[in-house]
């Protein structure tokens, strides 16, 4: 999509309600990247929360020239979840879940997620290969980089790219109704 | 343009928005952004991609993260704050104001009201002052007058009025034959007409011999009407005429207002 580079910057400025419209923009997104780490509604809206929060406090950390601001988005998104995880009140009330996260809603689990359904995301999983799911759910989902995917996958380095060009080739179709 | 075809196709661009690049590839991404749009282009419709992956219309997310957000932003300022305690808030405080000026209004108005009382009242003392004093003297003259006539070395005389010349005029004399000093109170007496005065004579009988004694002086501003007269000698009774300004040698007998005997 295309950047609200203004917006962005009036936020920048303090404006409350350039800030309300980029929420409006983002937050399911980032809502659904939260929600596959944690699996969890309550969890996941509080994560939301603070993670928006903690856009406003650094929002100045952020440059138009240094990335996409979805990207800077997702990496705030990604590393409050994942902090989440590691929290003690969170171990406690989750002991059994699985590190395999994105790939819980179809590695051949018959009870699918309502709540993964009822974010989205399932109707798009149906219908992409298994490696491209896997490889979305390290690039996308926790934040991989190319190298610790590569070695999560074992797979040459090289082909890492390749793949992704693919697999998001075959999400914009599903998506964008791209032929 | 071969480079362009190239870099879009190898993928490079799907890591950079996921952010797997390295920060050098990064960097390297974001030239090639800024010199060719239809990079960005395609960079833009990987994000959207992705970003839709959890498209749903019949998803929301409940309102009170967003309201979450907010309060942790202002702190407690707005949004779920009930308007309704703020204006409260708002209303007690100009309700105070208000009794508080009206408080100040209402003791300005006091002050001046009392303020005018003392200025009033210290106006009144002043002259109660004066009148206290006045009185006290009159009543110490007063009070000399009376210890005076009620000793015992003082004689009462008393002037009945001529029945020729002015029959409801009397006056008293308060004798000492002793010390020679009499005190005339000729209250009973008209007022004298304006060049006139009124002349006291001591009168031996036989024969009639009148040698004055002196004049009332100013008859009119003396409030007590009595007057102090020395020097008398030994009289047998005690006249009062009415003379011209000055007094006169010899008495004017059609002018005599009033005559008494002193009695032996």
């Amino acid at each position: 999509m295309n950047q609200p580079d203004e917006l962005i910057f009036e936020m920048q400025q303090g404006s409350e309600k350039a800030f309300s419209q980029l929420y409006e923009m983002y937050s399911r997104a980032i809502y659904s990247v939260i929600h596959v780490i944690l699996r969890d509604d309550e969890v996941t809206e509080e994560v939301l929360q603070d993670v928006f929060v903690k856009v406003w406090k650094n929002a100045n950390s952020y440059s138009v020239e240094k990335g996409r601001f979805y990207t800077w988005l997702l990496n705030i998104a990604r590393n409050t979840a994942i902090d989440k995880t590691r929290s003690k009140s969170f171990k406690n009330s989750n002991k059994n879940l699985s590190t395999d996260n994105f790939v819980y809603v179809i590695g051949g689990h018959n009870d699918l997620n309502e709540k993964t359904d009822a974010i989205g995301i399932q109707k798009f999983v149906d219908k992409l290969k298994p490696l491209c799911i896997k490889l979305l759910d390290l690039l996308y989902f926790k934040g991989y980089t190319q190298t610790e995917t590569a070695e999560a996958l074992e797979t040459p380095l090289g082909t890492i790219k390749t793949r992704a060009r693919n697999c998001i080739k075959d999400l914009r179709k599903l998506t964008l109704q791209e032929v | 343009m071969k480079k362009i075809e190239d870099i879009i196709e190898s993928g490079t661009l799907e890591l950079y928005v996921t952010g797997a690049l390295s920060q050098r590839e990064a960097m390297e991404v974001e030239d090639i952004l800024e010199e060719y749009p239809e990079v960005k282009r395609e960079v833009e419709k990987i994000e959207a991609a992705l970003m839709n992956l959890s498209y749903d219309d019949s998803f929301t997310i409940p309102n009170s993260v967003w309201e979450g957000v907010l309060n942790s932003i202002q702190g407690v300022r707005k949004l779920n704050v009930p308007k309704k305690s703020t204006n409260w808030s708002m209303m007690t405080g100009w309700a105070a104001a208000i009794v508080f000026l009206l408080g100040i209004f209402w003791m300005l108005k006091e002050n001046n009201t009392l303020e005018n009382q003392v200025r009033v009242t210290s106006t009144q003392n002043a002259v109660l002052k004066g009148k206290v004093s006045t009185t006290e003297e009159a009543l110490a003259s007063s009070q000399e007058l009376l210890d005076i006539i009620r000793s015992k070395d003082y004689r009462e005389i008393n002037l009945p009025g001529n029945v020729a010349v002015s029959p409801e005029s009397y006056a008293k004399v308060y004798y000492n034959d002793k010390d020679k000093i009499a005190y005339i109170d000729a209250r009973g007496l008209p007022t004298p007409p304006s060049g006139k005065v009124y002349q006291v004579w001591s009168l031996i009988m036989d024969p009639l011999t009148p040698r004055s004694v002196g004049l009332l002086d100013n008859y009119e501003s003396t409030d007590t009407k009595v007057f102090k007269l020395e020097n008398i000698p030994d009289p047998e009774a005690f006249g009062i005429t009415l003379e011209p300004e000055g007094g006169s040698e010899s008495p004017t007998l059609n002018q005599l207002y009033t005559l008494g005997m002193v009695s032996p």
